[in-house]
């Protein structure tokens, strides 16, 4: 039986995850998979609180969740078109290699 | 029960007015002006913009009259809701956004003048909304608009390597926080089984009386991402980090719509979310009785972020970095009066963030203005700018002196309301004065730097290398008419303080 505890268990690990390659990659372009990946996590995890909670019948929740995946695919876009940018500039997307501003 | 969408669109006329002014910035310049120079296009979009903006201002003008008298208009899950006090802040977010128009009017840098004007128009629309919605999914969506919009600008310099770097890391850091955010709305809806900040209020209340167990431990987690992500918003330590990369790549016009605009809409969200949403979840932050609520988070960031702010800024040898490094002091400031946690605070905070919008404009608007002639914002290039640009240095010296809160300025009276409003919070024991003592001693920290600024542009001989111009540096009179618009809002604030705060108190 899968309860609202596992599924809450799994977002958070897989916000944890997330997380975790956002702070240690280098390449820009896993910085935002890792990115996507969290939002993932918060997506389910509304998913499984209306499924799971006392009013399944209102559907603000799975809202919320659409809600979530049409941003980070938006924000997808612009964070994509700015790897592009930098590219230019770089011959390369390590975030490392960005050292024109310092401070 | 629910209102007429019929209803909702006209209460939304003014938004409506805003998109329009979008695509017809984009449908005139795509059709008549597409190979003309960069310069008289801003100038012409440019007009265009102020005007659609004016005709927004204009109808929440007229909304303004009409709420008061009528009574506050309720859409339909409280989504948008118009009471005196959103109608009023949006009314200065166009204002902010008409000034940073003019800025930009002086400061042509790129070839794609009507995108420019459009994504402004844009952002402007999301801190519109992001003001009038009491509801989880409206505030994070506006939120997201806002936030994309200011990425795009930030990296709208194309030619310079420091704009699409300042991008990135703002993205990145952007990201991340609403990932945050999101992560700890959806908590938040979870536990509560709401996603409108009354009923989460309601239930917050009920979970908070059980103290640190079960639900209300995790009401307590959700809290914590969604004041992480908050926190990455208003530009709070330890979460600063991408604001000074951001201030100094970003085209200056930009700049200042990203210190001004988006610092009004995401503090008055977040004075909403907490005394709203966690309002039964408050904790405490008084010395020696610190106990877990958002107090207690806000009243550490507040420290943290005043005194990482301030220490930093000292270094600073670029202006725009240096405001940066001012503006994340300030957001320490305002965290200060937050947590009052009362009717006073949230007053005080709401007078801050006009103050210091208009004060930030009208600095950011001399940066932009010396820098479009001079070529550079590094300290080197405004060394001894006075004998080029005495007008503008001395506008300079009045918005600096504003955000260094010396007296009769609009800055003082605002810091005066904010310390006030932490000190009577428990006027008793004075719990928070420890945070309010700190605020004070970084006040006079921050009177170092904006000193050394200041001395740089008067004093100092200029260096060798940029001499040779002997110039004169005017702006051009658009640029001056907001300058000066500006230094009335901070004269006037700091001359009748009690008027402005008299209006807040009134439409609180």
């Amino acid at each position: 039986m899968t309860t609202l505890a596992h599924f809450q268990l799994l977002a958070s690990m897989l916000f944890a995850v997330g997380l975790f390659g956002a702070v240690t990659r280098r390449n820009a372009i896993v910085v935002l998979l890792s990115i996507e990946i969290m939002f993932n996590a918060a997506n389910l995890s509304l998913v499984a609180f209306w499924r799971y909670g006392p009013h399944p019948e209102q559907l603000s929740g799975v809202v919320f969740a659409i809600f979530g995946i049409t941003i980070a695919a938006a924000e997808a876009a612009v964070g994509l078109a700015l790897v592009i940018v930098i590219y230019r500039y770089y011959k390369s997307i390590e975030v490392d290699k960005m050292r024109s501003l310092k401070g | 029960m629910n209102p007429s969408y019929i209803q909702l669109l006209l209460e939304l006329l003014p938004q409506i007015a805003l998109v329009v002014t979008a695509f017809a910035l984009l449908a005139v310049d795509f059709a008549l002006l597409r190979q003309r120079d960069p310069t008289p296009r801003f100038r012409t979009l440019g007009r265009i913009t102020v005007f659609g903006l004016a005709v927004a201002g204009a109808m929440l003008f007229f909304q303004l009259g009409q709420v008061q008298a009528g009574g506050a208009f309720v859409g339909p899950l409280r989504t948008v809701v118009l009471d005196p006090l959103t109608v009023f802040f949006q009314i200065v977010i166009v204002v902010v956004t008409i000034i940073t128009v003019f800025i930009s009017m002086a400061y042509p840098f790129t070839t794609h003048v009507s995108e420019y004007y459009a994504v402004l128009i844009f952002g402007a629309l999301g801190m519109n909304f992001l003001i009038a919605s009491e509801e989880l999914i409206a505030i994070f969506v506006s939120l997201e608009l806002l936030s994309v919009c200011l990425y795009i600008l930030t990296a709208f310099h194309k030619g310079m390597l420091r704009s699409a770097e300042g991008g990135l890391k703002y993205f990145v850091f952007g990201a991340l926080s609403s990932a945050f955010m999101l992560f700890g709305l959806a908590w938040t809806y979870g536990l509560t089984g709401d996603t409108t900040l009354a009923g989460i209020g309601q239930a917050a209340t009920e979970l908070a009386k059980h103290g640190l167990h079960g639900n209300g431990a995790m009401l307590g987690v959700a809290l914590l991402f969604t004041l992480v992500g908050f926190g990455f918003k208003i530009a709070a330590a330890p979460f600063h980090q991408w604001a000074p990369d951001a201030y100094e790549g970003s085209p200056t016009p930009a700049t200042a719509f990203i210190a001004t605009g988006s610092k009004i809409a995401s503090f008055f969200i977040l004075v909403k979310v907490l005394f709203i949403g966690f309002a039964g979840a408050h904790g405490s932050a008084a010395w020696g009785g610190f106990n877990s609520g958002w107090i207690a988070v806000a009243a550490t960031l507040a420290a943290i972020t005043l005194v990482v702010g301030n220490t930093a800024a000292i270094v600073q040898r670029n202006v725009k970095r240096l405001l940066a490094y001012s503006a994340i002091a300030h957001a320490g400031y305002i965290l200060t009066g937050l947590v009052a946690a009362n009717a006073l605070g949230a007053a005080s905070v709401f007078f801050y963030i006009i103050v210091y919008a208009f004060t930030n404009l009208g600095a950011f608007g001399v940066v932009a203005a010396i820098s479009a002639r001079v070529g550079g914002d590094d300290f080197k290039d405004f060394t001894g700018i006075y004998k080029r640009a005495p007008g503008l240095t001395f506008l300079m010296l009045l918005f600096i002196l504003s955000l260094a809160g010396v007296p009769p300025l609009g800055g003082f009276f605002g810091k005066f309301y904010l310390f006030t409003a932490a000190l009577s919070a428990d006027p008793h024991n004075l719990g928070l004065f420890w945070l309010v003592a700190l605020g004070i001693a970084m006040s006079a920290v921050s009177l170092y730097y904006y000193l050394v600024l200041l001395k740089t542009m008067y004093v100092s001989d200029p260096v060798a290398e940029t001499s040779a111009a002997t110039d004169r540096i005017a702006a051009p009179p658009f640029l001056n008419f907001a300058l000066l618009f500006s230094l009335a809002v901070v004269l006037w604030t700091g001359i009748a303080p009690q008027q402005l705060l008299g209006w807040i108190e009134r439409f609180l």
